[in-house]
């Protein structure tokens, strides 16, 4: 057995995704795509962040076009930090940025509130859920959230919380346990509100070594995933900056769902997982679904689909958020791949 | 005179406390300071580039290396100056307007400052009016645009053909990074060069200047 099974196999249960998933007679795809929708709609991304029936119109738009499996809130990460206190930039046609540092040292940590959920625009995540929650076709509802190293990072700044983890590992942690905190309650939140699951997106950790991405990543997920953990509620770990030597690590969260970006070997990655463990990637959103043309997608997608066609666990998907400016017709080429590699002799390997 | 090789670990280590203190002793030894730079720091930080582009350290490595590296060539750099010894090039660096990430610009502004390069950063939303400006006071022989953004990647164009407008395009190489960008992209806006890494970039800046 190797390392990344013996991880995966201790005291974890499935969920409503990875059935969903398994149970598939055809190639799920699951790209994250929310913003997109604008295109269909005629809001502004402003809108989206701001407005849940917006953005629940926008998600609507796609679903109705692609019959999607999966439906999701939109990925803003810079909302929970502002629900701590962070300055936001906001502007018509760009997701919000966090600006500047919210805290600095041990005691500006020491004195940071953790927030509810529902606290400034965490609640048009937990509205725009339940929005989605009456869909027709009943497609499985993902809520979506930022990881805590992620959101520590925002909330310490970027770089700094990357030094930190090496000059002052015990200012990360005591950070990283208000952001955690947080988080937890969030996601209880979101499933609360009528989510199947939620895709918890940690970008940041992907910098680090896969000794620090397990301490100050995966340790706190792992209780976030506990309390969740129900036998239906799906907590997929997105980690767009990661590469095979942190598969381990990225595992030792103890969840069943993964979600990776462009620099991760899928095809080598599924090799190393129980067969019940969810992988879903990771089609680079800007090299591909951004600057590619529609024939381009379709062969990249059909390449990807051909490496992974043996894996019923996989899921393909974009390597992360898709941003606004992705133009309907290079969605369009991505399903079209996905319905002919199903329609294919190699998709009977799904069943 | 202290043991330089402990200048050379506390570059290789992101130890910058030690790199200052030994400059200082090696300093007021009597040490060549472009001997300090060039027998011990500029190898630490070569090896780290090699172990970052291995998998065998990482961004908060690369970074407090990079750290190190800076904090003894703040001592160093009036010296080297004023012993006729020059920087291997200069180069401004900004994240583009609208734009306010900065991980991947503060890497690489690092990584060039340990291959011993001056580097002026302007920071992020930098409009092309403001690159012009550093152009025209700083006279670098690089400009390094950085986004993260598929939205403000336009802006990279814009701010390469200010520079083109102003007349001062064909003094400079332009460089280009950030998630999004693709050696494509960096053809289509007429970029001198892409690189998807750091260290790639710091490689670029070097065949680019032929240094």
């Amino acid at each position: 057995m190797n390392a990344e099974r013996a991880i995966v196999k201790t005291g974890s249960t499935t969920n409503c995704f990875n059935r969903a998933v398994l149970a598939a007679t055809r190639r799920q795809a699951l790209p994250i795509a929310v913003y997109p929708g604008l295109a269909l709609t005629g809001a502004k991304v402003s809108d989206i962040v701001t407005n849940p029936v917006a953005q629940v119109e926008a998600q609507a738009a796609l679903h109705e076009r692609y019959r999607t499996s999966f439906v999701l809130s939109a990925m803003d990460l810079s909302a929970e930090a502002e629900a701590f206190g962070s300055a936001i930039r906001f502007s018509e046609g760009e997701v919000p940025t966090v600006t500047g540092r919210l805290v600095t040292d041990l005691a500006g940590v020491e004195r940071l509130a953790v927030p509810q959920p529902g606290d400034k625009r965490t609640a048009v995540s937990l509205e725009a859920v339940r929005g989605l929650r009456g869909l027709s076709g009943r497609p499985l509802v993902l809520g979506g959230c930022i990881g805590p190293f992620s959101l520590a990072a925002r909330l310490i700044g970027v770089s700094e919380a990357m030094e930190l983890t090496v000059t002052e590992p015990e200012l990360m942690h005591a950070l990283l346990a208000k952001s955690a905190a947080f988080l937890g309650a969030y996601v209880r939140a979101l499933r609360d509100a009528g989510a199947d699951g939620a895709i918890m997106a940690e970008p940041a950790a992907g910098l680090l070594s896969p000794n620090a991405l397990g301490a100050f990543s995966s340790a706190y997920i792992k209780p976030i995933g506990e309390s969740v953990a129900d036998g239906h509620f799906a907590l997929i770990l997105h980690n767009c900056a990661a590469k095979l030597p942190h598969l381990s690590a990225v595992l030792a969260s103890g969840l069943r769902s993964f979600h990776f970006g462009a620099p991760m070997d899928l095809a080598a990655a599924l090799t190393k997982l129980p067969s019940d463990v969810v992988l879903c990637g990771n089609l680079d959103p800007a090299g591909v679904f951004c600057q590619c043309s529609p024939e381009q997608i379709r062969v990249t997608a059909a390449d990807l689909l051909a490496k992974t066609s043996s894996f019923s666990n996989f899921v393909i998907s974009s390597g992360c958020d898709l941003p606004p400016g992705v133009k309907l017709e290079n969605l369009d080429a991505f399903y079209d791949a996905v319905a002919v590699q199903s329609a294919s002799p190699t998709a009977a390997k799904l069943n | 005179m202290p043991d330089l090789k402990l200048l050379h670990d506390a570059v290789l280590n992101g130890d910058a406390k030690v790199a200052r203190t030994v400059t200082e002793e090696a300093l007021a030894a009597g040490a060549e300071p472009v001997r300090l730079v060039q027998d011990y720091m500029m190898p630490a930080m070569a090896e780290v580039g090699r172990r970052f582009e291995s998998g065998e350290c990482f961004v908060p490595e690369l970074l407090l290396s990079a750290r190190a590296m800076k904090t003894a060539l703040a001592i160093l750099r009036p010296l080297l100056v004023t012993t006729g010894v020059p920087p291997v090039g200069r180069v401004i660096i900004g994240t583009v307007q609208g734009d306010l990430h900065d991980i991947g610009k503060n890497l690489v502004a690092s990584v060039l400052e340990g291959g011993g390069f001056e580097v002026i950063d302007l920071g992020t939303d930098v409009s092309p009016e403001a690159f012009l400006a550093g152009v025209r006071e700083k006279k670098p022989h690089i400009v390094a645009l950085s986004a993260l953004l598929t939205t403000t990647m336009p802006a990279m164009r814009t701010t390469i053909e200010a520079l083109e407008e102003a007349g001062v395009r064909r003094e400079i190489k332009v460089l280009v990074g950030g998630a999004p960008i693709t050696q494509r992209f960096s053809d289509e806006i007429g970029a001198d060069g892409y690189s998807d890494s750091a260290t790639g970039a710091v490689r670029l800046a070097h065949d680019l200047l032929g240094v």
